[in-house]
């Protein structure tokens, strides 16, 4: 019988070595659904033998060993097995072995050997495959998740996510995708979109709407997950430890960002107490660690204007000077209308709030921002801190006009009737 | 790994385009030669100079004009020999041609050389003036068939005119959905997951015919199994 002990520690091995596991076998076998299939056996043989057996001491090396040794029974029965059986033998150094024993010889710190997992986080996040089969894919390898949890979590019917994973897989083979860490002119780029993927799945999850907050929530704690992965597995790569820091700033205030009515609250309004405060710790240190090497880049700078959030006690003890010079470099970075309105706002709420306004204003008229109801939302709220209750009540209702779904439209509503009310 | 690179078009590109390609072109043909990933490259004549030929019921239908009702056409055909499809897309963004165009990078199942790739390549056409043949699958086809028969015949089709000396080359492609799609603007390289236009089918295959005259190469065409099925775009390559 499986007692609670058993079933925990095969529970743990699994979050701990599914991704790991699978990522040896792909490079070995270069087949990923045999790869997926013996992963899956041995968690299965783990299931039947730890119970009677006991838990091994080392569970990874355990389960790397059955899954191996079932990726070669299989191959012995396949058609094509003789030629693969001979990768699968061989270890990455070209020594010939008995057993595939990777854990030992494949762990990430020091040694020279790539982790395979990089290897897998890289071809799952290549950018010739669709953004939704990089992120399901990435979900199913990397993290474990199982076809039925993705499709939950991304609200389409297991039979959709089940094609979109083939399909991606597929590609990969057929269009000749490389399994590697992509060589030193690519790698930039490539960082940049398994980055991009990670941050569109935390999103995912972030921005569900109330209704779903509870189905999607998992996927900002996958992301999460997989930055704190990358992380470690690229420790010189400040980008990974600036959205780590970035995904833990935001998930810190998930409590306090949704009233009782699931409602968005804003930041100034937000109970502060119910910030998650070692999450924030921990992003802190993350980010100066990330900061202290020098190579400023947009998850780095967006998760240093989260920080300033962070770090203070209450909404006037805000370093809006400090934001606004650090949107000011982002905008440098990436210039987009969305950086330009923040900016904007943090230069109003720095020293003049005139001159932020003039901002925003620029920023309608050139009707750059394609979340039109953004602008008029957020000058509706410069007026209204500078008293101008008519302006600010025009704006909300071109806001109100603009606003694209029913929590925006709430918003603007409970906005518009505060200055209604006002004497 | 072989790839076939198909350059998608509008229209007759604009004067300042023509005269940047023109004269960046050679110094890519000349590194990628050197590097031996460039197999050949050819143009392709204005899709007005096309035909479709389908056969049904044993009878050859013939139809002026490409097979996709799209305004994009494939205006050119290059094969590269990658180690893989990051060296492809490398290979491909490099081109000038990318620059102005889509580039579909469709991967090669299997192909067939024959003792006139290289002439055609060089652009030598003095044996015969070069035809595409494109097979266009992917929708729904005339009658269920047997796709390994039919591939056997295609086999079969392509001996024979090889024999005759009417074959230059040949090529079955991996599906639509494992092509991938490149763009270069401003100097960054814009991938996508899929075909460069969505047609209603797709080029399953191509081969190319070595011809006296447009007739034999609709003749040919309709002798190939797969008009039976789906439909053949015949296409001259351009040549000066």
């Amino acid at each position: 019988m499986t007692t609670p002990a058993v079933q925990h520690a095969i529970d743990a091995a699994f979050r701990e070595e599914w991704g790991r596991i699978l990522a040896t076998l792909i490079r070995r076998t270069g087949d990923w659904d045999l790869a997926e299939e013996c992963a899956q056996d041995a968690f299965t043989e783990a299931l039947r033998r730890w119970p009677v057996d006991g838990v091994p001491q080392r569970p990874g090396a355990w389960l790397t060993t059955v899954a191996a040794n079932r990726a070669i029974d299989r191959l012995r029965r396949g058609a094509r097995g003789v030629e693969l059986l001979e990768q699968v033998g061989r270890d990455p150094t070209g020594t010939p072995r008995t057993t595939m024993d990777s854990h030992e010889s494949d762990t990430d710190q020091g040694g020279g050997i790539e982790d395979d997992r990089l290897r897998l986080i890289f071809t799952c996040c290549h950018p010739a495959l669709s953004l939704e089969g990089r992120v399901a894919l990435t979900l199913r390898s990397l993290a474990g998740l199982t076809t039925a949890e993705i499709a939950h979590a991304f609200l389409v019917p297991e039979a959709t996510m089940a094609k979109r994973l083939t399909r991606t897989k597929e590609k990969i083979a057929a269009a000749g995708i490389p399994y590697r860490v992509p060589p030193a002119h690519l790698l930039p780029e490539r960082t940049a979109g398994v980055l991009a993927v990670l941050y569109l799945m935390f999103n995912e999850g972030y921005s569900a709407s109330a209704g779903d907050q509870l189905i999607r929530a998992p996927l900002c704690s996958e992301a999460i997950r997989l930055a704190r992965l990358l992380a470690a597995l690229m420790p010189d790569e400040p980008e990974a430890l600036g959205l780590l820091a970035l995904m833990l700033l935001q998930h810190s205030r998930r409590d306090a960002r949704l009233d009782a009515s699931g409602d968005i609250v804003t930041l100034e309004e937000q109970d502060r107490s119910r910030w998650d405060l070692e999450e924030i710790d921990e992003a802190r240190a993350l980010l100066r660690g990330a900061l202290r090497r020098r190579a400023p880049g947009p998850y780095q700078l967006q998760a240093a204007i989260a920080a300033c959030h962070a770090e203070a006690p209450e909404p006037a003890a805000t370093d809006w000077p400090q934001i606004a010079a650090l949107y000011e470099v982002l905008l440098r970075l990436t210039p987009s209308p969305v950086v330009r309105l923040n900016r904007a706002v943090a230069l109003a709420m720095a020293e003049d709030l005139d001159a932020g306004l003039a901002l925003v204003d620029e920023l309608a008229e050139q009707r750059a921002l394609s979340d039109y109801h953004l602008v008029e939302a957020t000058r509706a709220d410069l007026h209204r801190r500078r008293g101008d209750r008519a302006a600010a009540i025009a704006a909300y209702r071109r806001a109100l006009d603009a606003a694209r779904t029913e929590p925006e439209r709430r918003f603007i509503l409970r906005r518009l009737a505060e200055q209604n009310d006002r004497p | 790994m072989n790839y076939v690179l198909f350059v998608w078009a509008d229209g007759i590109p604009a004067p300042e385009a023509m005269e940047v390609m023109q004269r960046d072109l050679p110094a890519w043909i000349q590194e990628m030669d050197s590097r031996g990933v460039r197999l050949f490259g050819r143009e392709l004549d204005l899709p007005e100079t096309a035909a479709t030929v389908r056969v049904r019921d044993g009878e050859t239908l013939v139809s002026d004009g490409p097979f996709a009702e799209t305004k994009e056409f494939v205006a050119g055909i290059d094969l590269f020999d990658c180690a893989d499809l990051d060296e492809a897309i490398d290979v491909a963004a490099k081109t000038p041609v990318a620059r102005f165009h889509p580039l579909e990078i469709r991967p090669v199942m299997s192909m067939a050389l024959g003792e006139r790739t290289s002439a055609f390549g060089r652009g030598d056409d003095s044996a015969g003036k070069p035809y595409l043949l494109a097979m266009w699958v992917g929708g729904a086809p005339a009658a269920t068939f047997d796709e390994r028969a039919v591939g056997q015949e295609g086999e079969t089709w392509r001996a024979d005119l090889e024999a005759r000396g009417l074959h230059v080359m040949g090529a079955r492609l991996q599906d639509a959905n494992t092509a991938t799609t490149l763009r270069v603007r401003d100097g960054d390289t814009l991938l996508s997951d899929g075909p460069g236009v969505e047609t209603e089918g797709f080029i399953g295959g191509i081969d190319v015919v070595s011809c006296t005259d447009r007739e034999q190469a609709i003749e040919l065409a309709a002798s190939h199994p797969v008009a039976g099925y789906h439909a053949i775009e015949v296409r001259p390559f351009w040549s000066e």
